[in-house]
């Protein structure tokens, strides 16, 4: 989940004295142990009773209650699925409550890490298992999720509500965003290219070793990219003229720090936990679901996992394009893609090869073309700097198409079938 | 439409309908030559009520029509190619074998009611007021493409529907706006000329999307990785036609309810347009029985026309994806080629546009998912999949194009590339064979062969004799 404010640097500087006048002394006399049963109690309430997205959270342990007593892997499936959605959210909210104590840098750095730690941490389970084209498919659907889907909601609702004009946003960040997915796009397609032209040195070896090194490579430029926004550069990032006003109270609204900052760690640590612990269940239930809901696993993989990682992200945009906050609205759909694409997915290549795993860049044919259209389609609409309702319901349509694509692909790795061009 | 309006009205304040109403002449971004002025220049009308009151009477109304043909056959200089038709369908019955003659002529005799069907439309549109005659526009503006593809589709010959709509894509495109942009050029050499970027680059947006709609069954079909091999492409193709249907129809609303004055031309061109554009030459009736005649005419002449192609293609000798991809368009497209690059050497770019890349976007958004539910309908198997080369030649041109449009200036040497692009285009396809017609490399192989055998074995008798000597 991320405040974007914070990733274009043009952020407040923290101090969480403001409005929650009695934080400070609260602080100093929870060191005693009923005080910090109290804080304790009270930190609960907040986090986890005041959001409604948190009705779904007894779905967790619903889930693991099904794994072990039924085989219907199906339900399992969606009830995990149900069930990490309101704790993916509060895993945002906990990022951003800790990036108000910590300064913009490590805010930023925070904010891009663990934006899509659900994903990671989806991806890193999977990995685990051996499941490759898994994770691939994954964190494929998370980008096509977010470019399309999440921004063509944000377009089209932000559209109708304010339907007599464009709504404008910062061209020049849209085009970074855009430069860096086209530059994704093309560190997963030679390793696709290559071994679909059959023309690798190695077979086999050759992808992976490429991979490798395309991912060190995009981590690199992921770093750069990060140091050039977060560091002095970034005042051209700054929001369109009109909402810098409006961004004072947007700061007062922001910089309640409703947990404490060691809470706001624990509560980091907690749910992380959480979401390893369903995300197991969860990826040892897609196979099963797959038969059991007669879908293909790509479907399953590509469009129905990132919904998951996607729902927090996707209702706050929507909000902030009906707010007219297009900035806001296309750091967490563009920024997630962008940093999915050259951080998340180079990462767990590394974390692969730590691992002893063959993940490799090649997503196989289909699924590079598909990220490669997409892009295209997404950086063409951006280009211009304004949204209206109809570019927001073409990138809905064209997410349907994407989607209906998917629902009648089966992986030709899956089958077995060694086909020749 | 007000009727009310005194006849007397006053240059100035007919310029200053004018203005309102010319904001309505782009967003129809029609292929056909632009909607004419939408609240016609009243007493005009009046005064053709109160023709249209006097022709009720018998006399008059054989006096009427005869007006009537007189102004929509006679008018046109193109119309002298009218003949054609009725000789190609002399010479269908005739020869048998001459194929490639009743194609051509077929082809040439079609062309002036393409243009004449363009015009009616126009003047029909003028008579039903701004929505409605963008609605026209953009439906009956590509209606030759659509008949051709609909007799096509009822023979079977998928590919060839395929092919003639991608070509007349690809001509559009390239060829079309290309000449305008290269003549424009030359006329206006001394600056580059401008037009409304919005307009283009939502087109621009529909024609990536149209690309995608088209890619995901080809890339699904070429690497084999459908659910149910023959089967599954046919069902995306038939939910991604709906999709870009439903896209289609929020264009049209977009363009004519919500965001008209984004598409207002650029400044100069305001005065001017309003002038020309008065005139309707035939009552409101007059126009839908030309509609009416002309569609029926080039039906019948497609008819001919498509049954032509398979044997045109063997006595001319050229590939069938060669006569679908450039020659059939050539016919749908003479006269908006024509009235594009007029508009283009009057300054007008935001016309040329909307005729060329409106009736692009018209095609591959609105045509060719409808030709894919016709077929449903029909029980035809046609998809989406326009097969790999083809799907990369439109993915490739819809990016050229769309970066050389992004600007918003055009000048001559922007039109000579699009012209020197579209020659490549046409030169591959002179030399691509469809995979699908393997059958028919055999066939030809074999009567080749044959045809060897047979000169051979009368060279081992001629050998033979001459040993017996």
């Amino acid at each position: 989940m991320e405040t974007p404010q914070i990733e274009m640097g043009g952020f407040k500087v923290n101090s969480p004295q403001v409005p929650n006048g009695g934080l400070r002394p609260t602080v100093s006399s929870s060191w005693n142990s009923r005080g910090t049963v109290e804080r304790a109690l009270k930190s609960i309430r907040i986090v986890v009773f005041t959001s409604k997205l948190n009705l779904l959270m007894p779905f967790g342990p619903a889930s693991i209650i099904l794994h072990f007593t039924t085989r219907r892997h199906g339900l399992v499936f969606l009830f995990s699925m149900l069930g990490i959605t309101p704790l993916a959210e509060r895993l945002g909210y906990a990022t951003e409550q800790l990036a108000i104590y910590t300064g913009p840098t490590v805010g930023g750095l925070l904010n891009a890490t663990f934006g899509n730690a659900t994903e990671m941490i989806i991806a890193i389970y999977a990995l685990k298992n051996g499941m490759i084209r898994v994770v691939q498919q994954s964190l494929l659907g998370s980008i096509l999720s977010n470019m399309l889907l999440v921004l063509g909601c944000a377009f089209f609702a932000g559209g109708i509500v304010h339907r007599n004009k464009d709504q404008v946003f910062s061209k020049a960040t849209a085009v970074v965003n855009s430069g860096l997915l086209l530059m994704a796009v093309m560190g997963l397609m030679f390793p696709a290219v290559l071994h679909f032209t059959h023309s690798e040195v190695r077979q086999g070896a050759s992808e992976v070793a490429l991979s490798r090194f395309s991912s060190c490579i995009m981590l690199v430029a992921y770093a750069s990219y990060l140091y050039f926004q977060i560091s002095g550069r970034s005042n051209i990032y700054s929001p369109i003229g009109n909402e810098e006003a409006p961004n004072e109270d947007t700061v007062e609204e922001d910089e309640e720090a409703e947990i404490g900052m060691w809470e706001a760690v624990t509560w980091l640590a907690v749910l992380t936990l959480w979401v390893s612990f369903l995300s197991e269940y969860l990826v040892n239930a897609i196979e099963g679901a797959s038969d059991s809901l007669n879908l293909p696993v790509a479907f399953i993989s590509v469009i129905l996992l990132p919904i998951v990682g996607n729902a927090a992200e996707h209702a706050s945009a929507i909000m902030f394009a009906m707010k007219d906050k297009l900035d806001i609205t296309l750091g967490v759909a563009i920024g997630s893609s962008t940093q999915i694409s050259m951080f998340v997915i180079p990462f767990c290549v590394v974390i692969g090869w730590m691992m002893g795993q063959k993940m490799d860049l090649n997503f196989q044919l289909f699924e590079t073309a598909t990220l490669f259209i997409t892009v295209l389609v997404v950086a063409f609409m951006l280009q211009d700097g304004t949204a209206n309702y109809l570019k927001g319901l073409m990138l809905i349509l064209c997410y349907l198409i994407v989607a209906a694509s998917f629902f009648v692909h089966v992986d030709p790795q899956s089958s077995e079938y060694d086909f020749h061009s | 439409m007000m009727v009310a309006e005194k006849p007397a009205l006053g240059f100035q304040q007919a310029h200053a309908e004018g203005e309102d109403e010319l904001e309505l002449a782009s967003p129809a971004g029609s292929p056909a030559p632009p909607p004419r002025k939408m609240h016609s220049l009243d007493f005009e009308h009046i005064g053709s009520l109160a023709a249209v009151a006097e022709s009720l009477a018998p006399g008059s109304r054989w006096r009427r029509a005869l007006t009537s043909v007189r102004v929509v056959i006679f008018q046109a200089k193109i119309n002298v190619l009218l003949p054609f038709g009725p000789l190609a369908i002399m010479l269908h019955y005739l020869s048998g074998t001459h194929q490639g003659w009743v194609f051509l002529f077929s082809l040439i005799g079609i062309t002036p009611l393409a243009e004449r069907l363009g015009y009616a439309t126009e003047q029909l549109a003028c008579y039903t007021g701004p929505t409605v005659g963008g609605l026209l526009n953009a439906t009956f503006g590509n209606a030759t493409e659509m008949i051709i593809s609909i007799y096509a589709l009822k023979n079977g010959m998928i590919r060839v529907v395929q092919q003639s709509l991608l070509g007349s894509i690809l001509s559009n495109m390239l060829l079309v706006l290309g000449c305008a942009f290269f003549a424009g050029g030359l006329v206006h050499s001394n600056r580059d000329q401008v037009f409304n970027k919005a307009s283009a680059v939502v087109n621009s947006g529909l024609l990536l999307m149209a690309v995608l709609g088209l890619m995901f069954p080809a890339v699904l079909h070429f690497t084999h990785s459908e659910a149910q091999y023959g089967k599954s492409e046919v069902t995306l193709s038939r939910f991604s036609s709906c999709i870009m249907l439903v896209a289609y129809a929020s264009y049209l609303f977009f363009q004519l309810k919500s965001h008209r004055s984004m598409y207002s031309p650029i400044g100069d061109e305001e005065e001017a347009t309003e002038e020309e554009e008065d005139e309707n030459e035939i009552t409101q009736w007059e126009a839908i029985c030309w509609l009416f005649i002309l569609t029926i005419w080039i039906s019948i002449l497609s008819g001919y026309l498509v049954d032509a192609i398979q044997g045109a293609s063997e006595s001319l000798n050229l590939p069938v994806a060669f006569i679908s991809v450039i020659l059939l368009p050539i016919v749908g497209n003479a006269a908006e080629h024509a009235s594009a690059i007029m508009f283009a050497m009057k300054n007008k770019l935001d016309i040329t546009l909307g005729v060329a890349i409106g009736s692009s976007t018209q095609i591959s958004m609105f045509v060719i998912p409808f030709c894919v539910v016709i077929g449903w309908m029909m029980g035809q198997e046609m998809d989406l999949n326009f097969q790999l080369f083809e799907t990369a030649t439109l993915f490739i041109t819809v990016l050229v194009v769309a970066f050389m449009l992004q600007e918003g200036t055009s000048n001559y040497f922007k039109g000579l590339m699009l012209i020197l692009c579209y020659l490549i285009v046409a030169a591959s396809f002179f030399v691509h064979v469809d995979p699908d017609a393997s059958k028919y490399i055999v066939y030809c192989f074999v009567r080749c062969m044959r045809a060897n055998w047979i000169k051979i074995d009368g060279l081992v008798e001629m050998q033979e004799l001459n040993h017996l000597d």
